[in-house]
C-alpha cells in the first residue's frame, strides 16, 4: 500500500508541478501580451496627432484641363504646406524673428500671437511654399515647425484663357470659371496630403494657338489704339464650340485676387453693351426672313426718321435712296431704322426672342450678363434696337445670335466643354437657309467692296465676311462721341461658315494707326482680319486664290 | 513525459517558430510595399510636375518668337497652289 502511496504522492506532485508550469506558461504569455499592448500604445501615439490634424489639412483633388488638342492648361502639382505645433514651439521671439528673415512679407504679430496661442496644436503659416524656400526654413532647425505635402493648383500658362480657366481658393476648391464649373458638373474629391487619382482630365473647347494668337494681337490692337481694353472670341458656328476668348485687361488664374478688380473684368460675357451697327446684320435678317423685304428693295433714307423729340439720320448719307443690300454695306441706321419699323414692335421683338438675346443666358465659365433693354418697346426702341442701341447685351451672347444666322439658320449654344464637336440634330431654326446664305453674301461684300466699312478686315485668301459697329458709350449726360466701343463681327470661310470672330475695343483713341478715327472700319476690322490670318491656317482653312471668283 | 504530449510540444514550439518567421517575412514586405508605395508617389508627383514644366515651355508665347526667328509664319493663299478649291461665293464685287 505504502509503495501505491508513494506512487500516488509522486503522481500528485507531478501533476501539481505540470499545472504550475502550465500557470507560469500563461502568466509569460500574458506578460507578453501586456508587453506587446504597451509598446504599440507607445507607438501610436504620433499616428493619432496626425489623425486629429488630418481634418485641417483638407485639400481638393482636380482633374487636369486641357484644351481641345490635348495639351495641358491647367493640373495639380504637390507643393509643401508651412504649419506650426504652438505648444512646440520654443522661444517665439526667436522663432518669429528667425522665420520673418525667411519670409519678409509675413506678417509679425499676427505670427507672434498664432505661435502664443499653447491650446493650439496646429496652424498654418503659410501654404503652397516653393521647395527652395521650404528647404530655407527647414535649414533653421526651428523646433515645432513642420511642412505638409498640399495640392496646388499650377497653370504653366501663365495669363492665358485666366477668365475661362477662373480660379481656385486656398484649399484648391474652384471659385470661378471653369475650375468651379468642373466642381459643379464632374466633382472633386477631397485629399490628405498627396495626391490620389484625380479622374479624367477634362478636354475644353480651346485651341490653345488660336487662343495665343487672339490674345497676342489683342494686346498689340489695345496698345496701337490706346484703348482701355480689349475683348474678342473665336466660335465655331455649327457648334458653338469656344476656340478661344479673351479679355483685356487679363487676369491670372494664379492670382485669384485679381478677379475682383473691375477693370480686369470678363468683357466676353461678364459685361453688357450696346453693340451698335453690327446689330444691323440681325435687322436685315429679320427683313429678309420675314419675307417684307428683299436684297433689291429700295428705301428712302434720304430723310431722316423722327420718333418723337428725336431724330435719326445717317452719319454718312449717300443722298439717294438705297437697297437693302447698300443699307447693310452703308450701314445706314436710317435704312434699318425703317425695316425695323416695317416689321413692327411684335414681329421685331419675337425675333429677338427667338435668336435668344431676350434671355438670360449660362456657360460652364459662369452666368452671362443678362440683357438690357427698356420696358417700353416704342417707334424710338424699335429704330434704335435695329442699329444696336437701347438694348445692351454680352458679346457672347450676340456672338451665338449671329452664328444661328450665318450657319444656314440653325441655333447655337456657346460651350467650352468639348462633347461631340458636332451640331446638335434637335437645334431649333432661326432663320431659313436662304435667309443665312444672303447675310453671307452681304457680310463677305461688306469686306470686299470699296465702300464697305469692313475693307480692313480682309485675308487674301481666307474669304473674311463682317460687320464693323461703332457705339457711343452712355455716360453722365447722355451718349459720349468721343468715348466708343468698336466691334467688329467676322466670319470665315464665307462660302460655307465655319468660324465667327469677334472684336472689341473699347474707347479707343484716334491715333496715326487709325488715321485718327475711332470708328470700328479703323481698329476692330483690321484687328479681326489679322486675328484671322494668323488663327485661318491653325484651323485648317485651306487659302485659296479668290480674286478669279469675284465677278 | 508522455511521447504525445512531447510531440505535441515540440509541434506547438516549431508552429510558434514558423509564425515568427511568416511574420517577420509578412513585416518586411509591408515594409517594401510601403517603400514602392512612396516610390510611386514620389514618381506621380515629379511627373505631375514635369508635365507642367514641358506644358510650360512649349507654351505658344515662348514658342512663336522661336518660330519666326526660324522664318517660319502662318500660310498664305501665295503658297497653295489649288485651282480646285475656288470659292463658289459670288458677291458682285472686285477685292483687289
Amino acid at each position: 500500500m505504502s509503495g501505491a502511496n508513494g506512487r500516488g504522492q509522486g503522481a500528485g506532485s507531478s501533476a501539481g508541478l505540470r499545472t504550475r508550469l502550465v500557470m507560469l506558461g500563461m502568466a509569460a504569455l500574458f506578460a507578453c501580451v501586456t508587453g506587446q499592448l504597451a509598446r504599440l500604445a507607445g507607438t501610436a501615439a504620433p499616428e493619432m496627432t496626425v489623425t486629429l490634424n488630418e481634418p485641417m489639412a483638407r485639400t481638393y483633388v482636380r482633374p487636369d484641363i486641357l484644351d481641345r488638342g490635348g495639351r495641358l492648361l491647367a493640373t495639380d502639382i504637390e507643393m509643401p504646406s508651412l504649419y506650426a505645433d504652438p505648444s512646440l514651439v520654443q522661444g517665439i521671439d526667436d522663432a518669429a524673428e528667425q522665420l520673418g528673415a525667411v519670409l519678409p512679407d509675413i506678417d509679425q504679430g499676427e505670427l507672434r500671437r498664432s505661435l502664443s496661442d499653447r491650446n493650439r496644436r496646429f496652424i498654418w503659416l503659410r501654404r503652397g511654399v516653393s521647395p527652395k524656400l521650404a528647404q530655407k526654413i527647414h535649414d533653421l532647425g526651428l523646433p515645432g515647425l513642420e511642412f505638409r505635402t498640399e495640392l496646388r493648383r499650377a497653370y504653366p500658362l501663365e495669363r492665358l484663357a485666366g477668365h475661362v480657366l477662373g480660379s481656385v481658393n486656398i484649399d484648391n476648391k474652384g471659385a470661378s470659371g471653369i475650375e468651379r464649373a468642373i466642381d459643379e458638373t464632374i466633382g472633386v474629391e477631397t485629399t490628405i496630403g498627396a495626391p490620389v487619382n484625380a479622374g479624367l482630365p477634362v478636354r475644353l473647347t480651346l485651341d490653345l494657338g488660336v487662343q495665343h494668337a487672339l490674345e497676342d494681337e489683342l494686346k498689340a490692337a489695345m496698345a496701337r489704339y490706346e484703348s482701355k481694353g480689349v475683348a474678342g472670341l473665336v466660335m465655331d458656328v455649327h457648334t458653338g464650340e469656344m476656340l478661344a476668348s479673351a479679355s483685356l485687361p487679363g487676369v491670372d488664374p494664379a492670382r485669384n485676387a485679381e478677379g475682383l478688380d473691375p477693370e480686369r473684368a470678363d468683357k466676353i460675357q461678364g459685361g453688357a453693351y450696346e453693340l451698335g451697327s453690327v446689330f444691323k446684320i440681325l435687322t436685315v435678317a429679320m427683313a429678309l426672313d420675314g419675307g417684307r423685304a428683299k436684297l433689291d428693295t429700295v428705301l428712302d433714307v434720304t430723310k431722316p426718321l423722327t420718333a418723337g423729340p428725336f431724330t435719326i439720320k445717317d452719319l454718312h448719307s449717300s443722298g439717294r435712296p438705297l437697297t437693302v443690300s447698300e443699307v447693310f454695306i452703308h450701314s445706314s441706321n436710317v435704312g434699318s431704322g425703317m425695316l425695323a419699323l416695317a416689321e413692327g414692335p411684335e414681329r421685331q421683338k419675337a425675333f429677338l426672342e427667338k435668336l435668344g438675346l431676350m434671355r438670360e443666358m449660362r456657360t460652364e465659365v459662369g452666368p452671362v450678363a443678362a440683357p438690357q433693354m427698356g420696358s417700353q418697346f416704342g417707334r424710338a426702341e424699335q429704330i434704335t434696337v435695329a442699329y444696336g442701341h437701347g438694348i445692351a447685351v454680352a458679346p457672347i451672347q450676340f456672338a451665338a445670335a449671329t452664328a444661328a444666322v450665318i450657319n444656314g439658320g440653325t441655333a447655337v449654344t456657346p460651350t467650352y466643354f468639348r462633347r461631340g464637336g458636332e451640331a446638335s440634330p434637335s437645334a431649333q431654326r432661326v432663320v431659313s437657309e436662304e435667309t443665312s446664305r444672303s447675310l453671307c453674301v452681304l457680310l463677305r461684300r461688306n469686306v470686299t467692296e470699296s465702300a464697305g466699312t469692313g475693307k480692313r478686315a480682309d485675308v487674301p485668301g481666307y474669304r473674311v465676311g463682317g460687320k464693323t459697329g461703332t457705339a457711343e458709350m452712355p455716360g453722365r449726360g447722355g451718349y459720349q462721341e468721343k468715348s466708343v466701343v468698336s466691334s467688329f463681327l467676322a466670319a470665315f470661310p464665307m462660302d460655307a461658315p465655319q468660324y465667327l470672330v469677334m472684336v472689341l475695343i473699347f474707347e479707343p483713341k484716334g491715333t496715326e494707326a487709325a488715321a485718327g478715327e475711332i470708328l470700328a472700319g479703323r481698329n476692330a476690322a483690321p484687328t479681326a482680319g489679322r486675328v484671322i490670318g494668323r488663327i485661318a491656317p491653325l484651323l485648317g482653312v485651306k487659302p485659296t486664290n479668290d480674286v478669279a471668283q469675284l465677278d | 513525459m508522455h511521447p504525445l504530449t512531447v510531440s505535441a510540444a515540440f509541434l506547438a514550439i516549431s508552429s510558434a517558430f514558423l509564425l515568427y518567421g511568416l511574420s517577420y517575412d509578412t513585416r518586411q514586405l509591408e515594409a517594401r510595399v510601403a517603400a514602392q508605395e512612396r516610390l510611386a508617389e514620389r514618381a506621380r508627383s515629379d511627373i505631375s510636375v514635369l508635365k507642367a514644366e514641358r506644358a510650360h515651355l512649349a507654351r505658344p508665347a515662348r514658342i512663336e518668337p522661336l518660330a519666326r526667328a526660324q522664318g517660319l509664319v502662318p500660310l498664305t493663299d501665295q503658297q497653295v497652289a489649288d485651282q480646285a478649291a475656288e470659292s463658289t461665293i459670288r458677291t458682285g464685287a472686285i477685292a483687289r
